[in-house]
C-alpha cells in the first residue's frame, strides 16, 4: 500500500479514534468478533522476530491482523486458526488464546497510551544488494530470511529500469552511493572480492551508459528519491544512509577521488553540495582523504577515522504517543527501551547535520550524535537506522554472518521488522 | 617518576632550550597542525605546517605534514619549490631525498623523478636506497613497469643478484605476478635469511591456482637451498607436509649453520596442523633436528615429542626406529616406547615392560599407559586380561574404564554404579558424554544382566559396525517395548547412520520402527531428530522438513525441540551456514 493511500484510509478512523478517548465512545478499532491469538511481543515471547513473519504470513494470506502499539512489547492480534497455531508452534512462537479477554484487552488499551492499528495487505519488499556475496552480511536480509518474509533481490539495473514501482518497501544496506566501493579501496588494494566489487559495478556502469561508477550510483540515488516521493518506503542501515544523501546533495559535484573515477575530487565540493536533494541531512563536509573509509562529518562514530573514533555506547528509544503519532510508535516497538550500541562504516547520525523536522526515533543520551530517524518526502517515508548489524558489534570484513537462531529476541533486529510491518499497516493521519 | 628524575628531565629541558630556544618553539608550533589533520581540517593543517616551513624550511615533520595534507587537497604543486629548497640545504638528507622523489611522483612527472633519482644515486654510488625510494614512489602511484624498471636498473648498476630482491618481490605480488614474486623472495632469502619469514608469509596468501608455479620458482634447479627451504615453509603453509618434508630434507644434507634454524623453525610451522601427515612430517623434522644437536640440553626432549608426533602422524616404524636408536633410562622415552608397543598390538610385551620395576616413567604416565593397554585388550576381545591391566588402580579413570568391561561383559547394573561412581569428569568431555548417554539407555532396562546386549556393545567397540548393528537388534528383541527396546534400537540406528553408505537403510529403517511404535521415553523425538539429519546431510532438506515438523508438533516438550528447530531452520535455509 502507498503512503498516500495508507494516510487516506486511516484518516477516515482516526477523528473516531481520538473522539473515543475524550468521550468514552468506541474504541479505535472494531473488536474482533472471532476468535484471536494474541502474539505477546514482551519478555513472555519465545520468537520475537519470527512473530513477525507469523503476522507477515497472515495478512498475505488475506487474513485481518491488528498491531497493538504498546500492549505487551507491542503485541500482535492474528486469528485463531488451525494453520496460524501449527506455524507458531513450529516456529518457536508463543501464543495465546483470546476470545472474551480481549474485551478486557480493548480497555486498557483505550486507557492508556496504546492503540491497536489493523494490518492490511503485506508489503512487496526489495532489498538492493549486488548479485555476488559480499565478505559482510546485511541485517535485514538475515532478519527477513529468519522470519521467513519474502523479498526480491534488486540491483542498478532493475532501479534504472524503473522496477521499483513494483514493490512498496526497499531496504538499502551497505552500499556507498559516492561510489568510492565503501573507500576500501587502497585499504583493501589486492583482495579478490573488492576486485570483483570494482569489475562488477564497472561493467554495470559501462551496460547503462554511464561514465564511471560514481556517475551511475547518483543516479540510481535519485530513482530511489523518485520512488519515496512517489509513496515508497524506505529503510536505509549502515554506509547506505549517510552515502545516498551525500550522492544525492551532490548531483553537480565530484565528491568520488581519483580511484573512483579518474579525477580528483572537487576541492570547493563542501560548498557546491545541494542539501535539499537530501533526505535527512544537510551541512555536512565530506572526508576528502581517499585513505581514510570515512565519508563524512555525519556519522558520529567514525569508526575507521582513527583518533575520531567513538566507543559505542547504548541507544534509548523515544516514547511516542500511539494515538496521535502511530508511525513513529509502531517503529519504536519493543521489549527493550534502552538497546546496546553495535558499529557499521556509519554507526550514527551527528546531531548537527540533521534536517530540521526529522523525527529522532533513538539517540544516544548525552551523546552529539542519534542512531535512527525517519522522515517524510514527499508521499512516501524513510527511515534511517545507524550501524551494521545489531548483534554483532564489531563486525569485520570477513567474519560470518549472524546466527539469528541464536538472537531470538533480539531488541535491534525487532526494529529492523517493526519497519518491514509498518507499511502493512492502515495508517491513521498524524494529528499534531 | 621520583623527585630527583622529574628535576633531571626539567633542567634537561631547560638545557635544550637553552641551547635551542627556537627550535623547541617551532616544536611547540608545529602541534596545533597535527589535531587539524586528524579531525579532518587539512586546509587548516597545511597553513600551520607552511608557517613552520617559513620559518625552518627544513623542518621534516611539517614537511611530511604537508606531503600528507596537500595531496589529500589536490595542492601537490605547492610543495615542490619547499622541498627543492629543503634538499639543497641538506643534500645528505635520505627524507628529504625521498620526500622530493614522491613529490615528483605525485605531479606525474617520471622524467623529472628519473632524473632526480639518478643524480641521488651518483652522490651515493654504493647505496640501494635511491634506486629503492624511485621504485617505491612509482609503486605507490600504481606505476608498477616504471617501478619495475627503476629496481632492475638499480640492480644492474649495484651488480648483485639479490639488490632490491624484496621490493620487486612485492611489486610482483602486488600486480598479481606470483611466479615472479617467488624468484624474487628466493634471491631475498639467499641474499638475506632475515627475510624467510616475510617471504614464507606473503607467499602463503597466493591463489591456490598458483601454487605449482611457485613451487617450481623456488625449486627449480640450480635453486639456493634458502630458497628451497622457503619453498618448504611455503608448501606447509598451503597443507602439504609430505611434499614440504621432500623439498626440505635434501637441503640438511650440507651441515650450514642455518639448517638447525631452519629445521627447528620447520618443526614448529609443522605444529600448526593437525593432519595425521602433519604430526608425521614434524616428528620427523624434530628426529631430524634432535640427531643434528645430539648432546643439546632440548635433544632428549625433541626426541620424545617427535615419537608421540610419529605415532600421532600413524608412522610406527618410524617411531621405533626413534627409540630404538637411542635407547636409554628417559622415563619420557621409555612410555613413548609403550605406548608404540601399545598401537602396535604387541600388547603382552607392552604389559611386561609396565609391569617391570622402574622409577623413570611418571606415576601419570604410567596411569595412562594402564588405561591404553585395557582398551587395546578390550579392542581384542580379551576382558579378563583389560581388567587384569587396570589393576588395583582406583583413580575415577579406572572405575570408569571397569565400568565399560562390566557392561560388555553384561552386568548392566554393576556398569550402571561404576559410572555412577566415576562421576561425570572422568577423563575428557567426550567420554563423559559416551558414559552419560549409555546410562540414560541403560536407566530404561530393568533387567540387572544381558550378555546379548553386553556382546553387541563389545563387538561395536571392537569396531565391527555392521556386526554390531545386527548383534544390537537381536539384543533389543529380547527387552520389553517400552523398557529399553527402542533405546537400544536406537543405537543401532545411530551407529548406521554414522557408519553412511550402504547402512543408510538400515538406519533409516529404524529410524522409522522407533518412530512408528513411538511411546514414552526420548528414543522417538531421538530418532525422527536423526532421521532428519541424515535426510539434510545426503542434500534432501524436503524429505526432513516433514519429520522436524511432526517431530516438532507431536512432542513440543521433548528436550530435542530447540534442536530439532535449529535443523529445520538449516533444512528451510532461513539461517545462514557460518
Amino acid at each position: 500500500m502507498k503512503r498516500r493511500d495508507f494516510v487516506r484510509s486511516v484518516g477516515r478512523t482516526v477523528g473516531l479514534s481520538v473522539g473515543a478517548g475524550i468521550l468514552g465512545f468506541r474504541p479505535t478499532v472494531r473488536p474482533s468478533v472471532s476468535p484471536s491469538l494474541l502474539i505477546p511481543m514482551d519478555d513472555s515471547q519465545t520468537d520475537h522476530l519470527k512473530a513477525y513473519g507469523l503476522t507477515y504470513k497472515a495478512i498475505q494470506n488475506g487474513l485481518k491482523a491488528e498491531w497493538l502499539l504498546n500492549y505487551r512489547g507491542g503485541s500482535f492480534l492474528i486469528p485463531d486458526l488451525d494453520a496460524l497455531r501449527r506455524d507458531a508452534a513450529l516456529n518457536g512462537i508463543r501464543t495465546e488464546p483470546v476470545d472474551s479477554a480481549m474485551t478486557a484487552v480493548r480497555g486498557e488499551i483505550e486507557a492508556n497510551n496504546m492503540d491497536a492499528v489493523p494490518l492490511e495487505k503485506a508489503p512487496k519488499v526489495a532489498v538492493y544488494a549486488p548479485p555476488n556475496a559480499a565478505p559482510w552480511d546485511d541485517a535485514v536480509t538475515m532478519a527477513l530470511q529468519y522470519a521467513g518474509i519474502p523479498f526480491t533481490k534488486i540491483w542498478d539495473a532493475e532501479v534504472m529500469n524503473g522496477s521499483l514501482k513494483d514493490f512498496d518497501w526497499l531496504h538499502l544496506h551497505h552500499e556507498d552511493f559516492t561510489g568510492q566501493y565503501s573507500k576500501f579501496f587502497l585499504i583493501y588494494s589486492g583482495m579478490s572480492w573488492l576486485a570483483e566489487m570494482v569489475q562488477r559495478n564497472s561493467d554495470m556502469a559501462r551496460r547503462l551508459g554511464f561514465q564511471n561508477v560514481p556517475e551511475l550510483k547518483k543516479a540510481v540515488a535519485r530513482s530511489i528519491r523518485g520512488y519515496v516521493e512517489n509513496g515508497g518506503f524506505l529503510f536505509a542501515m549502515c554506509t547506505a544512509t549517510e552515502t545516498i544523501d551525500l550522492a544525492l546533495a551532490a548531483h553537480s559535484v565530484d565528491i568520488a577521488a581519483t580511484f573512483a573515477d579518474g579525477t580528483p575530487l572537487d576541492p570547493d565540493a563542501d560548498a557546491k553540495l545541494d542539501w535539499s536533494q537530501a533526505f535527512a541531512f544537510t551541512g555536512a563536509h565530506i572526508e576528502t582523504n581517499p585513505l581514510v573509509a570515512s565519508f563524512s562529518d555525519i556519522d558520529g562514530h567514525q569508526v575507521n577515522g582513527g583518533a575520531r573514533r567513538q566507543p559505542l555506547g547504548a541507544y534509548k528509544l523515544f516514547n511516542f504517543s500511539a494515538k496521535i503519532d502511530p508511525v513513529p510508535t509502531m517503529l519504536v516497538q519493543n521489549h527493550r527501551q534502552v538497546i546496546p550500541d553495535f558499529y557499521g562504516l556509519t554507526t550514527s547520525f551527528t546531531r548537527n547535520r540533521l534536517k530540521p523536522g526529522v523525527t529522532i526515533l533513538a539517540e544516544e543520551e548525552g551523546a552529539p550524535w542519534v542512531k535512527y530517524t525517519h522522515g517524510d518526502l514527499g508521499k512516501g517515508t524513510w527511515t534511517f537506522f545507524g550501524g551494521h548489524d545489531p548483534e554483532d558489534p564489531q563486525h569485520q570484513i570477513g567474519d560470518p554472518p549472524t546466527d539469528l537462531s541464536l538472537h531470538p529476541h533480539s531488541p535491534g533486529y525487532r526494529l529492523i521488522l517493526n519497519n518491514v510491518l509498518f507499511p502493512a499497516a492502515k495508517k491513521r493521519e498524524l494529528k499534531t | 617518576m621520583s623527585l630527583r628524575s622529574k628535576s633531571a628531565a626539567v633542567a634537561a629541558i631547560v638545557l635544550l632550550a637553552a641551547a635551542d630556544p627556537g627550535r623547541v618553539a617551532r616544536a611547540q608550533a608545529i602541534g596545533p597542525g597535527f589535531e587539524l589533520e586528524r579531525s579532518g581540517r587539512y586546509a587548516d593543517a597545511a597553513s600551520v605546517y607552511f608557517t613552520t616551513v617559513r620559518s625552518d624550511p627544513t623542518n621534516i615533520p611539517a614537511l611530511l605534514g604537508l606531503e600528507r595534507t596537500l595531496f589529500v587537497l589536490n595542492r601537490m604543486p605547492e610543495l615542490l619549490p619547499l622541498v627543492q629548497n629543503a634538499r639543497a640545504r641538506q643534500p645528505d638528507s635520505h627524507t628529504l631525498r625521498s620526500l622530493e622523489l614522491r613529490v615528483y611522483a605525485a605531479l606525474n612527472e617520471p622524467d623529472s623523478l628519473e632524473a632526480i633519482a639518478r643524480r641521488w644515486a651518483a652522490s651515493v654510488p654504493q647505496s640501494e636506497a635511491p634506486y629503492r625510494e624511485w621504485g617505491l614512489a612509482l609503486a605507490d602511484r600504481r606505476m608498477w613497469d616504471e617501478a619495475r624498471r627503476a629496481f632492475l636498473t638499480g640492480r644492474r648498476t649495484l651488480g648483485s643478484d639479490g639488490t632490491l630482491a624484496i621490493e620487486l618481490a612485492e611489486l610482483e605480488q602486488r600486480v598479481g605476478n606470483w611466479e615472479a614474486s617467488a624468484t624474487e623472495w628466493g634471491r631475498a632469502v639467499t641474499r638475506s635469511p632475515d627475510a624467510l619469514a616475510n617471504a614464507a608469509s606473503q607467499l602463503a596468501d597466493a591463489l591456490a591456482l598458483m601454487h605449482d608455479r611457485i613451487g617450481r620458482a623456488l625449486m627449480a634447479p640450480g635453486a639456493s637451498p634458502r630458497a628451497r627451504r622457503l619453498g618448504a615453509e611455503v608448501l606447509l603453509a598451503w597443507g602439504q607436509p609430505t611434499e614440504a618434508w621432500a623439498a626440505l630434507e635434501p637441503t640438511l644434507v650440507a651441515a650450514d649453520s642455518d639448517a638447525p634454524g631452519a629445521l627447528r623453525r620447520f618443526a614448529d610451522l609443522a605444529g600448526a596442523l593437525t593432519t595425521p601427515e602433519g604430526h608425521r612430517v614434524r616428528g620427523l623434522a624434530l628426529a631430524r633436528w634432535a640427531d643434528m644437536m645430539a648432546g643439546s640440553p632440548g635433544a632428549g626432549r625433541a626426541r620424545a615429542a617427535a615419537v608421540r608426533e610419529l605415532l600421532d602422524g600413524g608412522d610406527k616404524v618410524a617411531a621405533r626406529r626413534v627409540l630404538e636408536a637411542n635407547s636409554d633410562s628417559n622415563g619420557v622415552a621409555q612410555a613413548a616406547l609403550i605406548q608404540l608397543l601399545i598401537a602396535d598390538s604387541q600388547l603382552d610385551l607392552a604389559a611386561e615392560r609396565l609391569a617391570a620395576p622402574s622409577t623413570a616413567i611418571t606415576a601419570d604416565d604410567r596411569a595412562a599407559l594402564r588405561l591404553a593397554l585395557a582398551r587395546a585388550q578390550i579392542a581384542r576381545g580379551d576382558l579378563n586380561r583389560a581388567a587384569a591391566a587396570l589393576a588395583d588402580d582406583s583413580s575415577v579413570a579406572a572405575i570408569a574404564q571397569r565400568g565399560w568391561i562390566e557392561l560388555y561383559r553384561g552386568n548392566l547394573k554393576n556398569a550402571m554404579e561404576a559410572f555412577r561412581v566415576a562421576g561425570p569428569y572422568a577423563t575428557d568431555r567426550a567420554a563423559a558424554t559416551d558414559r552419560t548417554a549409555m546410562m540414560a539407555m541403560l536407566q530404561r532396562i530393568q533387567d540387572e544382566t544381558s550378555p546379548e546386549l553386553g556382546a553387541a556393545l563389545l563387538t561395536l567397540a571392537r569396531g565391527d559396525s555392521v556386526q554390531g548393528i545386527t548383534a544390537l537388534r537381536r539384543a533389543a528383541a529380547k527387552l520389553p517395548e517400552q523398557g529399553g527396546r527402542l533405546e537400544v534400537l536406537l543405537l543401532a540406528g545411530q551407529v548406521a547412520a554414522q557408519k553412511g553408505g550402504d547402512q543408510e537403510p538400515t538406519a533409516i529403517a529404524l529410524f522409522d520402527e522407533i518412530v512408528r511404535i513411538a511411546g514414552e521415553g526420548a528414543a522417538p523425538p531421538a530418532a525422527e531428530l536423526d532421521w532428519a539429519r541424515l535426510l539434510v546431510r545426503n542434500g534432501r532438506p524436503a524429505e526432513a522438513i516433514p519429520h522436524l515438523e511432526h517431530l516438532i508438533l507431536t512432542d513440543p516438550n521433548s528436550a530435542f525441540v530447540p534442536e530439532a528447530r535449529r535443523v529445520l531452520e538449516r533444512a528451510k535455509g532461513a539461517i545462514p551456514k557460518s
